[in-house]
C-alpha cells in the first residue's frame, strides 16, 4: 500500500553529512519542514517572478544567485530578498562555500529560513541531495518475496508460503549470488522510474530457513553476498506443478507482473519433485538476459520436415488492363 | 474475506520469539493470513515479514483471511494474542 508521506526536517536529512556543510545560519529553524522530492534553485525567482517558487522545496544557491544578489543595488536587494523569503522557504543551501551575507542572513531569519553551506559545486549538491529526497517521498510497497541479484540482475523470487524461496535463495547465494531481501521487499520509485528494492531495516541480511531459524548471510557467508539495494528487473514466481495448468513449453510467452504503473517481466516455474530450483532459476536469468539482446531459441530450431509438394493456393486473378 | 482488530497484550510485542510462534500457527491454516498495522500488510505465515511490523504492546494491528478455514484461523490467532503468547503468566 503506498504510502503519503508530509514531508522530512531538513536536520533528518541523513544525507547531509553527505552534503559536506561547513557552516548553518539561523539554526533554530533547522526543523523546517521539506515536503517536496525535488530541490530548485531560485533563478529568476529572486528577480521578482515568484510563481514557479514553491515553498515546500530546499533552495539551492550557486554563483548565480548569489552574484546577482551581490551586484543589486541595497534597496533592490533588499525588496528581492524580502518577497522570495516571505515565501516562508524550508531551507536555503549555498554551493561552493560562497560567503552568505549579512543581509540575506537577516532577512532570512525574519521569515524563520536556515542558510547552510556546502563546500560542494551546484550539480553534486543537488543530484545528492534529489537522489536521497526522491527515495524518500516515493511510493513505497512492500512485496512478499526474496530479493536477489543474480548476474547483475534484480530477480525477485515469489511463491506461496512454504514452497521454498529461502531455500531456493540460500543455494543461489551458496552459488555466490547476492541477497538483498528475504521474504519482504520494500520498492520505491527512483528519479528514473526505476523500481528499486531493497530490506526493512529490521529484516537486513536476514534469512529463515526451517530447520536452522533465522541466519545471519552478511555473518555467515561475508559482505559479498549481501546487497544494500537493486533495481527490478524480473519477477520468478515459484507455483505448485499443477498437470492441468499450461506452462510456457517453447519459451516465447512474456508475461508481466504489474506494480506501481510499470511492468515487470515475469515467469512462472512450475516447482515439482526432482526439478532442481536454483539452477532452473540461474538459466532463467541467463535466458532472460539473451531474449534481452534479441535472442529467440524457439524461432531457431530447424524444421526438416519433407513439406508437402506446393500447390497453387488459389485461382490467379487475371488484371485486366 | 474476515477481518479482526486486536490488541497486543504481551510486554514484549511481536518479538522474534513471538512472530515465530505466530507464523507457525499461520502455516496451520490453508487460508491467507495477513496482519495489517500502520498501512504495512505483511503475511501472517513469514517470520521475517512479522518482525517488519515492529508492533508493541498497546498496539492494535488487524487481522484478515481468506479462504476455507478463515474463522478458524482467526480465532486461533485472536486466541494466541489473548493469551499473550504463552509468555506470561
Amino acid at each position: 500500500m503506498p504510502k503519503e508521506i508530509k514531508g522530512i526536517q531538513i536536520a533528518q536529512i541523513p544525507e547531509l553529512n553527505q552534503l559536506k556543510i561547513v557552516r548553518i545560519f539561523n539554526e533554530k529553524w533547522i526543523h523546517n519542514l521539506v515536503s517536496h522530492p525535488r530541490p530548485q534553485r531560485p533563478g529568476l525567482g529572486l528577480t521578482g517572478y515568484l510563481k514557479h517558487i514553491q515553498s515546500g522545496r530546499i533552495q539551492i544557491f550557486g554563483k548565480t544567485e548569489a552574484g546577482y544578489l551581490r551586484n543589486l543595488k541595497e534597496e533592490d536587494r533588499n525588496r528581492c530578498l524580502k518577497n522570495y523569503f516571505a515565501l516562508k522557504l524550508p531551507g536555503i543551501i549555498i554551493s561552493e562555500s560562497i560567503t552568505a551575507e549579512s543581509d540575506w542572513i537577516a532577512m532570512a531569519a525574519r521569515y524563520g529560513t536556515p542558510i547552510l553551506i556546502s563546500e560542494l559545486h551546484t550539480a553534486p549538491l543537488i543530484s545528492r541531495l534529489s537522489a536521497f529526497l526522491y527515495q524518500y517521498f516515493s511510493k513505497k510497497i512492500k512485496m512478499n518475496g526474496v530479493l536477489m541479484d543474480i548476474m547483475g540482475q534484480g530477480v525477485l523470487i515469489t511463491g506461496t508460503s512454504g514452497i521454498g524461496k529461502s531455500e531456493t535463495a540460500l543455494e543461489l547465494v551458496n552459488k555466490g549470488y547476492q541477497l538483498i531481501a528475504d521474504d519482504v521487499a520494500e520498492f520505491y520509485l527512483d528519479s528514473n522510474d526505476d523500481l528499486i528494492g531493497r530490506a526493512n531495516e529490521i529484516i537486513k541480511n536476514l534469512m529463515e530457513v526451517r530447520g536452522l531459524g533465522i541466519i545471519n548471510i552478511n555473518d555467515i557467508f561475508g559482505a559479498s553476498a549481501v546487497l544494500e539495494e537493486k533495481k527490478l528487473n524480473l519477477v520468478i514466481n515459484l507455483e505448485k506443478w499443477d498437470p492441468r495448468k499450461k506452462y510456457d513449453r517453447l519459451g516465447e510467452d512474456t508475461q508481466y507482473f504489474k506494480i506501481l504503473g510499470l511492468e515487470i517481466p515475469l515467469i512462472t516455474l512450475p516447482v515439482g519433485p526432482g526439478r532442481n530450483l536454483s539452477t532452473i532459476i540461474e538459466v532463467a536469468v541467463r535466458n532472460f538476459l539473451a531474449k534481452k539482446s534479441g535472442k529467440k531459441t524457439y524461432l531457431e530450431i530447424k524444421d526438416e520436415r519433407p513439406r508437402p509438394e506446393e500447390e497453387p493456393t488459389g485461382p490467379e486473378v487475371e488484371v485486366s488492363k | 474475506m474476515i477481518e479482526k482488530t486486536q490488541l497486543i497484550h504481551n510486554k514484549l510485542g511481536l518479538h522474534a520469539r513471538a512472530a515465530a510462534k505466530l507464523s507457525h500457527l499461520a502455516n496451520l491454516f490453508t487460508s491467507d493470513i495477513y496482519l495489517i498495522y500502520n498501512e504495512d500488510k505483511v503475511n501472517a505465515k513469514s517470520l521475517l515479514g512479522i518482525l517488519t511490523l515492529a508492533a508493541s504492546v498497546g498496539n492494535e494491528i488487524i487481522l484478515q483471511a481468506s479462504g476455507g478455514d478463515e474463522q478458524e484461523a482467526i480465532t486461533a490467532i485472536g486466541d494466541l494474542f489473548d493469551r499473550k503468547f504463552d509468555e506470561e503468566s
